[in-house]
């Protein structure tokens, strides 16, 4: 069912959001700092390291993405190493996932709705 | 993820299909008359109350909903402006709520049988831009398996 009261509810997960994190992830290069986080933490220069990339262009990636919340860097740590914040895709995913489950629920019931009334039909 | 690019009118767009073993005209106007409208608008733990749904069939004229939670009876209001009213084979809405523009298409297929078809589009232009931009592949349907090969693993 349907969590209206879920703060993560997918028909509350705004617009905004979701197209942020379209957008960050809308970048080759991006989306390969995504996979390459998935694995574990990385500081900068091992981000870098793959690309053929200055250090400052690599930085600009990765405040679009800290941006839109993907992904995160300690502030203490010397090397500031970047994380992934499995819950901003998360979003993504519950999102869709629950639309889905909205429409399909629906139309469990519409079929249902179908049936009663035609079978109503055939009686009269 | 497939290498093929998608065109910009299939970006951020998410689809489902049904069929129902009614005929056309019927499933139309279970999908716009308040009086059917009530029996399934809302899914399974939500009631649309009859009293809350308005449409106003007509381009530029409103469908809005209350669902109500049945548990604890939270509500939630859609509303939504009709953009193309064509019946009994397609009808467009855009949800104020959600920025959602939904195409519903209403094929009739033999044996009395309709193929209710539905068509989500997220249409922000800034997004379109920069996804039509990056040929990023972003039907919403096929972002989520991708989703799913980029961090490896389901995150729940």
């Amino acid at each position: 069912m349907v969590n209206f009261g879920n703060e993560r509810s997918a028909l509350q997960v705004t617009d905004r959001q979701l197209n942020a994190t379209f957008t960050a992830l809308a970048d080759p290069t991006r989306r390969a700092i995504v996979a390459r986080l998935a694995r574990s933490d990385a500081t900068v220069n091992e981000l870098a390291a793959p690309f053929k990339m200055t250090l400052p262009g690599i930085s600009k990636h990765l405040k679009v993405l800290e941006r839109c919340g993907i992904i995160s860097r300690s502030r203490n740590a010397q090397f500031r190493p970047c994380h992934l914040e499995r819950n901003a895709l998360d979003d993504v995913s519950l999102w869709i996932e629950e639309n889905r489950r909205v429409w399909t629920e629906r139309f469990d019931k519409l079929d249902e709705h179908l049936r009663d009334i035609q079978s109503k039909e055939g009686t009269s | 993820m497939t290498d093929q690019q998608p065109t910009p009118d299939e970006l951020a767009t998410l689809e489902f299909s049904r069929v129902f073993d009614a005929p056309r005209e019927l499933v139309f106007r279970c999908m716009t008359e308040p009086e059917h409208l009530t029996h399934f608008w809302g899914p399974t733990g939500v009631s649309a109350p009859l009293e809350n749904i308005h449409v106003d069939l007509q381009p530029g004229g409103v469908f809005e909903t209350v669902m109500v939670r049945d548990d604890d009876a939270r509500e939630y209001a859609t509303c939504a402006t009709y953009i193309e009213v064509s019946e009994p084979d397609r009808l467009v809405w855009r949800e104020a709520h959600s920025g959602i523009t939904v195409t519903t298409t209403f094929i009739e297929l033999d044996g009395d049988r309709t193929e209710v078809h539905i068509h989500q589009t997220n249409v922000r232009e800034a997004f379109r831009s920069t996804a039509a931009q990056a040929g990023f592949l972003s039907s919403l349907d096929r972002f989520e398996l991708y989703l799913d090969q980029l961090i490896g693993t389901r995150v729940r």
